[in-house]
C-alpha cells in the first residue's frame, strides 16, 4: 500500500492510495478508487432489534442495520439503516 | 469603509436580532416560545435578502427571506413605515401553516431600507387538530388559516378586522392574540434599532457595511469549500405512518467552491401531512449547514449563493399543492435536516483538517405531541410537550455527545420544566430522565434522549386528549457516522390501565415496565389520555462515532453504572464484560471482543 502522506480520506475508516481503497486501520484493499468500497467490504445485514437490542426493537424487522467490515482486520468501517432490498449508500471521492 | 466601523456596524446587527429575541420571549406567554424557544428573528436587505440570521430554528432564515421577498411582490408601491405583514402560507414561503411569519419594513428619512422578520408557532392555526399539527388533514385546506401575504398592522396600528377574522378561526384565541403580539414587538424591537443605526451612520455607510457583510460571507464559505475534498455523499431518511414507508434520499455534490444538494430519487409526496415544499427543504438543508460549516462566518445571502438545491417536483421534499403539509417542520424537513447533517458530516470527516467538526446526526426525530382539554381551572388549553426540544447529542470524532442535548437545527432549544406542564394541563409524570441504550454506540457513544410518562390528574373531564405526529418511530433517524450505530428510535405506548375494580393513582418510577396496564403502541393521531392510562413516550438519542468495540471498556463501564448503557448491551455491542462490582473484566472483555471480529469475519463480502 502506498505511504499515509498519499492517502486521501473517503471517511475516517477509508482512504484512497494508489488509485485504490484502503481500509485506514490495516490498509487492507477495498477495491478501486472507481469503485464503491462497500462492495469488497464484508456486509452483515441484520434486523435492528437483533443489532441494537430492546430499544430498537420497533416491532418490524423489515427495517435493518447494515454492518460494513474490513475483511482484513474486521474493523467496523461503515453502518447504515436500510429497508430491506434498498441500495446501499454510496461516498466517494472525485 | 474603515474596518472599526464595518465591525461596529457588524456587532450592532448581532446585538439587534438578540434584543428582539429577547423581546419575543418576554412578550410571550407559550412554553413552546418561552421554554421550547421555537422561534425565530432575523434581518434582511432593503430586497429581502438575509442579511443577518438569528438563533432560533434555522430553517427558517431562508424561508423567511423568501416570504420578505414575496410581500415586497404582492404589495409593491403600498409598503409604508410602521406596516406589519403575515404570511404563513407554505407554498409561498412558510413551513406549515402554525409557524406564521411577521415581516416588518424598517424604513429611514421615508424609504425602505430592510425587513425584519420573526415566527413563532402559534397556539392554535384552526386546523383539523389542535395545535397545528393535523395528522388527520388530508390537504392544505384542512390545515388552518393560511395566508399568502396580510397586512396585519398599517402605521403602526392594528388591524382590527384582520386579527378578529384570524381569532375567529382558531381556538385559544387569547393565546394566538398574545403569540401575534409578541411578534408584533420583536418587529417593533428590530425596528427602532435599526434605525437608531440608520440615523447614527447614515444610510449610506450602512448599506455598504451590509453589502460588505454579505460578501465577506460568501468569500469566506467559497474559501472553505474549496479548504474540503472534492466528492459525493449519499444519506438516506426513513419516515414511517400508518405503515407507510417514505424516503427522503440526498446525495450531496462538493465541487471546488459549490454544493449540490440533489433529492432525486426521495419518494413522491404522502398522503399525509410530512410532505414539505421546496421553501422548507431549502431551508432544511441550510439549518445544519450554517452551523456545522459557517459556525465563524456570518449567515447571511452570501452564505446562500454556493449552494443549489434540487428537490424533483411533485416529490416529499418539493410537494404540489394542495398535498397537507402540517407536520414538515417534524416530517420531511427534518428528515432533510437529518439528511444534511449526515453528508456534511461525511465531508468533513473526509478531511484533516475539518474532522473534528464533524459530528453523528442529533435529535433527529421530533415527536410534536400536542395535548388539549378542559384544564384543572376550567380553561382550555393547548400546548405541546417540549421534551420533543430536548434532543440529544450527536457522537464526534474525539468525544460522546452531550445527553439530552438539544438539536442542531435549534441551537438554542430546550425543555420546559415538568411543574410548568403540571401547572398549566391536569396531568402529572410519574418520571422523566435519560433512557437506558437510547445513545447510538460506538467508539464514542451518541447522547441519550430521554423517557417519560404521563397520567391525568385533577382532570375535570376525567383526562385530556392529544395529537401525536410520531412519525418515524420504525426506523432509527439519528444516523451514526463512521461506523458508529444510529441512536435508538422514538418510542410511543399508550399504557391502558386494567380495570381491577381501584381508582387508586398510578404510581411508577421505574420504567415503562413497572406501569400496570395492557400497553399499545400509537404514533399517529388523536387519543386520549384518560382515567388511569398512561402515554409513555422515550425520544432518540444521537448517532455514534466508529467502532462500538473500539469504545475504552472502562467509558463502557462508567455509562452503565450511571444507567445510560444496560449490562446486556455492553456485552452484545460494545463487548464488554463487567465483573459483579461493575468493573471491566479485562479477559473477558477481551475474549469477547475476539468473538466479535471472528464472527464479523464469517460474513460474505456484500457483493
Amino acid at each position: 500500500m502506498s505511504g499515509t502522506e498519499n492517502r486521501r480520506w473517503v471517511s475516517p475508516t477509508v482512504a484512497v492510495a494508489g488509485g485504490r481503497h484502503v481500509c485506514t486501520a490495516c490498509g487492507h484493499d477495498l477495491g478501486p478508487a472507481g469503485d464503491t468500497w462497500k462492495d469488497h467490504a464484508r456486509c452483515r445485514e441484520v434486523p435492528l432489534r437483533v443489532a441494537g437490542g430492546p430499544a430498537y426493537d420497533t416491532g418490524d424487522d423489515a427495517v435493518h442495520l447494515r454492518h460494513f467490515v474490513c475483511p482484513g482486520c474486521a474493523v467496523l468501517l461503515d453502518t447504515e439503516t436500510a429497508m430491506a432490498g434498498d441500495p446501499p449508500l454510496v461516498d466517494r471521492l472525485a | 469603509m474603515d474596518p472599526m466601523t464595518f465591525s461596529i456596524i457588524r456587532h450592532r446587527l448581532f446585538r439587534i436580532v438578540d434584543e428582539a429575541v429577547i423581546t419575543l420571549k418576554h412578550v410571550s406567554g407559550s412554553a413552546i416560545t418561552n421554554e421550547g424557544h421555537d422561534l425565530m428573528v432575523s434581518l434582511y436587505r432593503a430586497d429581502g435578502s438575509l442579511l443577518m440570521g438569528g438563533v432560533g430554528f434555522l430553517h427558517h432564515l431562508t424561508s423567511a427571506a423568501e416570504a420578505c421577498k414575496s410581500i415586497i411582490r404582492r404589495f409593491a408601491g403600498d409598503i409604508h413605515e410602521g406596516d406589519v405583514f403575515l404570511l404563513n402560507d407554505p407554498y409561498t414561503a412558510a413551513l406549515h401553516t402554525s409557524d406564521i411569519y411577521l415581516v416588518a419594513p424598517i424604513h429611514h428619512e421615508g424609504r425602505l431600507v430592510a425587513w425584519s422578520a420573526c415566527f413563532v408557532h402559534v397556539t392554535d392555526i384552526g386546523a383539523v387538530n389542535p395545535g397545528g399539527f393535523a395528522p388527520q388533514a388530508p390537504d392544505i385546506f384542512s390545515e388552518g388559516f393560511s395566508s399568502p401575504g396580510i397586512r396585519l398592522v398599517r402605521g403602526g396600528e392594528i388591524c382590527r378586522d384582520v386579527l378578529d377574522t384570524i381569532l375567529n378561526m382558531v381556538r385559544s384565541p387569547e393565546m394566538v392574540s398574545l403569540d401575534l403580539r409578541s411578534m408584533i414587538a420583536c418587529n417593533n424591537v428590530a425596528r427602532d434599532r435599526m434605525q437608531a443605526l440608520f440615523r447614527k451612520y447614515g444610510t449610506e455607510t450602512v448599506d455598504a457595511a451590509c453589502a460588505t457583510l454579505i460578501e465577506q460571507s460568501e468569500s469566506l464559505f467559497r474559501a472553505r469549500l474549496r479548504e474540503l475534498p472534492d466528492g459525493t455523499w449519499q444519506s438516506r431518511q426513513y419516515l414511517d405512518v400508518n405503515g407507510h414507508t417514505a424516503r427522503v434520499v440526498l446525495t450531496m455534490t462538493k465541487t471546488d467552491d459549490r454544493l449540490i444538494f440533489d433529492f432525486t430519487g426521495s419518494d413522491p409526496q404522502s398522503a399525509f401531512s410530512i410532505n414539505c415544499t421546496k421553501w422548507a427543504s431549502l431551508g432544511g438543508l441550510f439549518a445544519p449547514l450554517f452551523p456545522l460549516l459557517c459556525y465563524d462566518i456570518t449567515w447571511n445571502e452570501g452564505v446562500i449563493r454556493p449552494v443549489e438545491m434540487i428537490a424533483p417536483e411533485g416529490s416529499i421534499v418539493n410537494c404540489t399543492r394542495p398535498a397537507p403539509v402540517s407536520v414538515a417542520t417534524v416530517g420531511a424537513i427534518q428528515s432533510v435536516n437529518n439528511a444534511a447533517c449526515t453528508t456534511i458530516g461525511k465531508m468533513l470527516a473526509a478531511s484533516d483538517r475539518y474532522r473534528d467538526e464533524a459530528t453523528a446526526v442529533w435529535h433527529a426525530n421530533h415527536f410534536a405531541i400536542f395535548k388539549f382539554g378542559r384544564n384543572q381551572k376550567g380553561g382550555y388549553s393547548i400546548g405541546i410537550l417540549t421534551e420533543t426540544f430536548a434532543g440529544a447529542g450527536g457522537a464526534r470524532s474525539f468525544a460522546d455527545g452531550v445527553e439530552i442535548g438539544g438539536e442542531i437545527p435549534n441551537p438554542i432549544s430546550r425543555m420546559a420544566n415538568v411543574e410548568t406542564v403540571e401547572g398549566t394541563f391536569p396531568v402529572r409524570y410519574l418520571f422523566r430522565r435519560r433512557a437506558k441504550d437510547s445513545g447510538g454506540p460506538g467508539q464514542f457513544r451518541g447522547g441519550t434522549g430521554g423517557e417519560m410518562a404521563l397520567v391525568a390528574h385533577k382532570a375535570p373531564d376525567g383526562g385530556i386528549d392529544y395529537v401525536i405526529s410520531g412519525k418515524g418511530a420504525r426506523h432509527p433517524m439519528s444516523e451514526g457516522l463512521a461506523g458508529g450505530y444510529p441512536g435508538a428510535p422514538n418510542a410511543y405506548v399508550w399504557v391502558h390501565a386494567q380495570s381491577d375494580g381501584t381508582n387508586a393513582p398510578v404510581v411508577a418510577t421505574d420504567g415503562l415496565e413497572a406501569i400496570p396496564g395492557d400497553k399499545e403502541r400509537v404514533s399517529w393521531g388523536v387519543y386520549p389520555l384518560k382515567g388511569r392510562d398512561a402515554l409513555y413516550v422515550r425520544w432518540n438519542g444521537g448517532g455514534g462515532w466508529g467502532d462500538p468495540i473500539a469504545r475504552d471498556p472502562a467509558a463502557v463501564a462508567t455509562d452503565v453504572a450511571a444507567g445510560l448503557v444496560g449490562a446486556d448491551a455492553a456485552q452484545a455491542i460494545y463487548g464488554v464484560t463487567l465483573d459483579p462490582d461493575g468493573g471491566v473484566d479485562t479477559t473477558a472483555t477481551e475474549a469477547r471482543r475476539a468473538a466479535i471480529r471472528a464472527e464479523r469475519l464469517m460474513q460474505e463480502a456484500a457483493e
